[in-house]
Parts: structure tokens; C-alpha cells; sequence
């Protein structure tokens, strides 16, 4: 039967995250965008693979103070490790607010004009490629 | 993903096809539209499905997440069922592809460096490896015709090439990431050019202007990234081929004469079918076709099917890699696209034995994608050195290293030609199999002393350029594992059968019924992203078939 998460396992799970990607500067920490709420459902749902390994993680670091488990994890279990970073980055940095702090607009769509002429041949830039000749071996006789 | 296109012809269980193709990627799509259309009947088998470019997942907020696992370029990492699996505990490095119509390009960057000159007469101009059957100047035409055919975007007059025809489509835009390049290149005074790519800049065959999405490398969600599913097989199906998905292929079948008599596949639903022809093209790259004509044994060919000379599956070439990343002061906007390669350089391509290694390599620069991507390259977590404890990585230290990097990285990738070796091979392994009980590939494979002092040397010239530029920051991953994209040599072209299993046009000495036109058939493998080269032997191979057809040997 599928493992659940639980109230516990949320609180569990901010408290490290939060020791992983805590507030600095601009940016806010990891509970505060969501990363142990609708964040981790969404990213455990993207990538059920990472369920398994999760809930180890979270069973290894339970009882613990976030900074001492982090280390204790990190050396004992770094796939484990890995697994809880991703999960916490991973919601992290789909956070709308994350991404418009960031200056990230996601992967958008551009318009451009293909016939236009490039900087690089306006500027005369690549004149300088085409003056020193061709740098092909040429098929021998 | 749906099984066939619908409009897919029926032929009548039992009938016997002129042509029956194994894989629908690039070599196969180019054989299926053209033979069809010069009147052949033609059925190809494909074990993937077609694909639907609603469920590509670069417009998602999830899109960086989900590259790292259902459509990361490894099968081992994928596992999905149309997939199988190899074992690469005896290999340097993982093959990538992808099972479906389209093949592996459905994940590749679109890059579209076509093989110099020189690459075809490695043996007459550096003592090593073999020359091929045929020379630049024989395989420009049908080169040209792809490219006309795939919507290829570039800026005629690159020095790196013999003066030829211009590409169909304007070059896309280079970017502030591919303007940085060019900045750092001509610092140096060395070669580079705005990227060659497999994605139009304006609507062309069936495929849209590319938008700059960037997402090249997980299914193009725009129809801009040119695919063999949109270019090639809506044209093929118009002129009768028929297209079976989800057709796993098990054998090919010959008869007492020792010719190919079709293939016994497993479809969708687990049952073995049978589909004759009289002549058979395998299309199922590097790994696939050796393993299938290692599978096709009989008492004629105990060794496998055309492997007299005890060539298949030998000779595995799948290009050293390294990827450098150089983060700049500058803002880059190196999220967006495309991804196919913004800038290229040659500069140090062709041999100088000084240098301690023969032989060259390609680089090709490249955005860095979003924000996870400050640590990643191509769904693989690299660009992060071993660290003693986690708060080196984390924390405080996280958001500085995130914002020093996201939108001010390039990647350069670097790609050296890969000399053939016997001891680099395909086997059938003893244990693993696929999901259809199949034996699944196994892999051998060393990267040579050439190939590591090539990279190094290589790698030291982007870093001189980087520097040059005013890079803030650099990393090298040397060899990255996650980079066997390009999987060739494994039934090689050649003039002597005891020591090649194809002839010039890509048939088997053995089996003259039986056909190869995959990059397995490559004698060597050049120093360059190999797709255009695929798709071109191809082309040639594809149109001798046709202009020989009343003297075609069949079963």
C-alpha cells in the first residue's frame, strides 16, 4: 500500500528543507513558498520515483535537529540526501515567487525577425572569421 | 502517445512487402518516404510509438524536474517499457537514445555539423582507422537534399566547409549567450560561426519557427525542432508506406538460400507476428541493429545474421565528451533558446600531431537552461564538485551559487572523434532482457589515450577563451558519462567482407538482400554531432536502391 504523507511528515520534511534553502537577502526560505505543502505533493507527483526514497530519507533524519541530520545524512546516505535536496529545491524552484525574484520568466516563447541582419555581421565581427580563409583539410587526390 | 498515424495504409496479413524497414528515426524515416514514393511497398516496424507533442513537458513549470528522470536521454534512467535496457557496467559511458517515430532525435539538440572533408580519409591523411568507401564531394548532393528536407537553419559561408549551397532557412538567433561566444572566440582569433541547427527559423515542411523555448532536449513542445515524425512520415504514409508502432523486432528470417524473407516482431499486445519481404533495411541505431542481427542466428549464420567477418557489433564509437561551464558578470538570458548549438568552432578540428593526439574536435555553445540548471546539464546533476559536508552546498551558500549562475552561464560542449577499436562492442548479455523477454545489449567500452588527450588539450583552449572572455567562474566535466549519443560503427562499410559486414550501399556481404543505413554502418566516426551524416549515407543509399531496382537481388 501506498505510503501517505501525514501532518508529521510535512513538518518533518520543512524543518530540513528550510535548514537546506533558509531566508537570505531577497530570497524567502523554503516553507514560505509552499515546499512542504502544495509543493511537495506537486513535485512527489512529478516524479513518484522519488517517493521511495523520500520517506527513507525522512525516517533517517526523524527525531534529529534539521543542521545535525542534514550532515548525519549527507555522510551516511548521500543518494538519500540527494533524494530530500531534489524534492526541496525542486519545489523551490518552481515557486512563482522564487522565479519572479530570480528574474526567471520560465522557458518563454520569442518572437524575432529571421531575415534580419544579425549584430555579428553588422559589426563586422564575422568578416573576421571569413578573412583568415578556410580551415578545412581538403579531400586528397 | 497514439499507436499509427491514422490514415496509415492496411496491407493484407501474409503479404509479402518490396521493403520492410526496421526503425522509424532518421535513416529509416529518409528510406521509408523515398522508396515509397518511387513506388515501392513498404512496411516499417517501430518499436516506440508516435509521438504527440502535447505531452513534451518544456512549456511546464516541471519541465527542468522531469528531465532528470522520464525523459532523461538514458533508457536505464527512463525504464519505460518501450525502452530496453543495456548493461554498461563495462562501459565508460551510457548510451542515450530514444524509442519512438522520430527515434532519438526526438531528444536530441538539432545540432547539424555534417562531416568535413577530411573525415572521410582518415587513413590517407593520418595513418589511423580507415578511410571510407566514398568521399565528402560523393555525399554532398544527397546532404544537400536533406537539408532541404529537415528545414536546416545557418548562415551560408562558414570556412570550416568547401563552398556549397546555403541552408533553407535563415540562422536562428545567437543570443547573448552565442554573442559572449563569438566575443571570446575572436579574442583569441580563432573560428567560430552562428550554429547550424535541425530547426527552421520560419515555417518550413510541415514544422513551425522555432520560438526560443529551449527546450529542444525533452521533445520540442512547438513543432519547431525538425523530427522525422512531422518532416518525413506524414510524406511517406501519403505515398503508401505503412507504419506499425509499438512492434518490437525479434529476428530476421532467412531462407535456405540465405537470404532475409522479412522479421518476426512482438506488437503492442505481446503477440509474435511475422512480416515478410523481400528485402530488409535496418535502421535501429548503433546498439539496436547489431543486437538484432546478433539475435538472427541460424544454422547458417551460427554468429548472427551478415557476420562472417565477425564485425558486428565491433567497433563502437560514441564520441568523447566533455562539458565545460563558464559563468560570466553579464547577464545572458541563458534560459532561453534555442538549444541547439547558439555558437561553433572548429578552430581546432583537423590533426596536428603536435599536440599528441590525432584527429580533432568540435565545440558547440549551448544556454544553461533554468533555475535547477545551475547545477545540471542535460537532466545530469554535473556542474557540482565533491564537497565534505552539506552545508556546502546548501543553505546560504545555495542562493549565492544560484544567483552567480542562472542567467549568466553558457555550456560549451566539446565533441573529438572517437577512433574505432575492436574491443569497444556490442554483445548480447547473458542475463538481461526486455520487456518483451528478449536478451537486452551489453557494452564494452574504453575510452582511449587519443580521446583523453584530445579532451584535455580541447578543454584547455575553451578555458583559454572563457578567461579571454572575462569568465567569473568555470567547472569541466572531463568525459561526462550521460553522452553516448552518437552510437555508430558497429557494422561498418567497406570494400573487404573479411573485415566489414556492408558493402558501399550499405548491404550486407553476406545477406545481399539485407541492408543497413543507420549510423552502424559509419567506418569511422568523425568528430562532429553525426545526424546530418546519418541521414545523408541515408539519402545515397536510399536513391542507389532505387536506381538499381531491376537488379535488386530478392527473396
Amino acid at each position: 500500500m501506498t505510503r501517505q504523507l501525514t501532518n508529521d511528515d510535512r513538518i518533518l520534511f520543512g524543518a530540513f528543507a528550510d535548514h537546506l534553502i533558509p531566508a537570505y537577502k531577497k530570497m524567502p526560505r523554503a516553507t514560505d513558498v509552499g515546499v512542504a505543502a502544495d509543493l511537495l505533493d506537486a513535485v512527489l507527483g512529478f516524479r513518484p520515483d522519488l517517493r521511495e526514497g523520500f520517506f527513507r530519507g525522512l525516517d533517517a533524519i526523524r527525531g534529529l535537529p534539521a543542521a545535525e541530520a542534514a550532515e548525519r545524512l549527507f555522510k551516511s546516505d548521500n543518494p538519500t540526501f540527494e533524494i530530500l535536496g531534489l524534492v526541496a529545491s525542486g519545489g523551490y524552484y518552481m515557486a512563482p515567487e522564487v522565479r519572479d525574484l530570480m528574474g526567471y520568466p520560465g522557458q518563454e516563447s520569442l518572437s524575432y525577425d529571421p531575415h534580419a541582419t544579425p549584430d555579428y555581421v553588422a559589426s563586422g565581427l564575422l568578416d573576421r572569421v571569413v578573412k583568415r580563409g578556410p580551415i578545412y583539410v581538403a579531400t586528397p587526390a | 502517445m497514439s499507436d499509427t498515424i491514422s490514415n496509415t495504409p492496411r496491407f493484407k496479413r501474409g503479404e509479402i512487402v518490396d521493403v520492410l524497414i526496421i526503425g522509424a528515426g532518421p535513416s529509416g524515416s529518409v528510406a521509408a518516404k523515398h522508396l515509397a514514393q518511387s513506388g515501392f511497398s513498404v512496411v516499417a516496424l517501430e518499436q516506440g510509438h508516435f509521438p504527440d507533442r502535447s505531452k513534451y513537458p518544456g512549456r511546464n513549470p516541471e519541465w527542468e524536474l522531469v528531465t532528470q528522470k522520464q525523459w532523461h536521454p538514458n533508457p536505464n534512467y527512463r525504464d519505460l517499457p518501450r525502452d530496453y535496457p543495456i548493461n554498461t557496467s563495462e562501459s565508460d559511458v551510457n548510451p542515450l537514445m530514444f524509442s519512438g517515430v522520430g527515434g532519438s532525435a526526438t531528444l536530441y539538440a538539432a545540432h547539424w555539423t555534417p562531416f568535413l572533408p577530411s573525415d572521410f580519409r582518415v587513413r590517407t591523411l593520418d595513418g589511423v582507422a580507415d578511410d571510407w568507401p566514398f568521399t565528402y564531394e560523393d555525399l554532398l548532393p544527397h546532404l544537400e537534399a536533406v537539408e532541404h528536407e529537415v528545414g536546416v537553419s545557418g548562415l551560408a559561408g562558414d570556412p570550416t566547409y568547401p563552398l556549397r549551397s546555403p541552408p533553407p532557412t535563415p540562422a536562428l538567433p545567437i543570443g547573448k549567450v552565442g554573442a559572449k561566444a563569438a566575443e571570446c572566440l575572436d579574442k583569441m582569433g580563432w573560428h567560430w560561426w552562428p550554429g547550424t541547427n535541425a530547426i527552421p527559423s520560419v515555417a518550413y515542411n510541415g514544422l513551425n519557427a522555432c520560438v526560443r523555448r529551449g527546450t529542444c532536449m525533452s521533445g520540442c513542445p512547438e513543432g519547431a525542432k525538425s523530427t522525422t515524425d512531422i518532416t518525413y512520415w506524414p510524406h511517406a504514409i501519403k505515398a503508401g508506406a505503412r507504419l506499425v508502432t509499438g512492434a518490437r523486432v525479434r529476428e530476421i528470417t532467412v531462407n535456405d538460400s540465405g537470404l532475409a524473407t522479412g522479421a518476426t516482431y512482438v506488437d503492442e499486445n505481446g503477440r509474435e507476428r511475422h512480416q515478410r519481404a523481400h528485402s530488409v533495411i535496418v535502421c535501429a541505431n548503433g546498439i539496436g541493429t547489431p543486437r538484432l542481427l546478433l539475435l538472427s542466428t541460424s544454422n547458417r549464420f551460427p554468429n548472427g545474421l551478415a557476420n562472417t567477418s565477425g564485425m558486428v557489433g565491433k567497433r563502437l564509437m560514441m564520441h568523447p565528451f566533455s562539458a565545460i561551464m563558464a559563468v560570466f558578470e553579464e547577464d545572458l538570458e541563458s534560459w532561453r533558446g534555442p538549444y541547439g548549438h547558439n555558437v561553433e568552432s572548429f578552430q581546432f578540428y583537423e590533426t596536428d600531431k603536435s599536440r599528441g593526439f590525432v584527429r580533432g574536435a568540435k565545440w558547440g555553445v549551448m544556454p544553461s537552461g533554468g533555475l535547477l540548471g545551475a547545477t545540471s546539464f542535460v537532466g545530469s546533476k554535473v556542474f557540482t564538485s565533491e564537497k565534505p559536508s552539506a552545508g556546502d552546498m546548501w543553505g546560504k551558500n545555495l542562493h549565492e551559487m544560484v544567483e552567480r549562475r542562472f542567467g549568466h552561464t553558457m555550456v560549451w560542449g566539446i565533441i573529438g572523434e572517437d577512433l574505432p577499436e575492436e574491443s569497444n562492442r556490442v554483445l548480447l548479455d547473458d542475463t538481461l532482457v526486455d520487456s518483451d523477454g528478449i536478451p537486452a545489449p551489453k557494452l564494452i567500452y574504453k575510452v582511449s589515450e587519443n580521446s583523453e588527450r584530445m579532451l584535455k588539450f580541447h578543454e584547455e583552449r575553451v578555458l583559454e577563451a572563457c578567461k579571454a572572455g572575462g569568465a567569473i567562474e568555470t567547472a569541466i566535466v572531463h568525459q561526462m558519462r550521460d553522452t553516448g549519443w552518437h552510437l555508430l560503427g558497429t557494422c561498418r562499410m567497406g570494400t573487404d567482407p573479411g573485415n566489414s559486414v556492408l558493402n558501399e550501399w550499405g548491404q550486407a556481404h553476406d545477406v545481399p538482400n539485407l541492408y543497413v543505413f543507420d549510423g552502424s554502418s559509419f567506418p569511422t566516426s568523425g568528430g562532429v554531432n553525426p545526424t546530418a551524416t546519418i541521414m545523408s549515407v541515408a539519402m545515397r543509399q536510399t536513391q542507389r536502391m532505387i536506381s538499381e531496382r531491376r537488379n535488386l537481388k530478392v527473396a
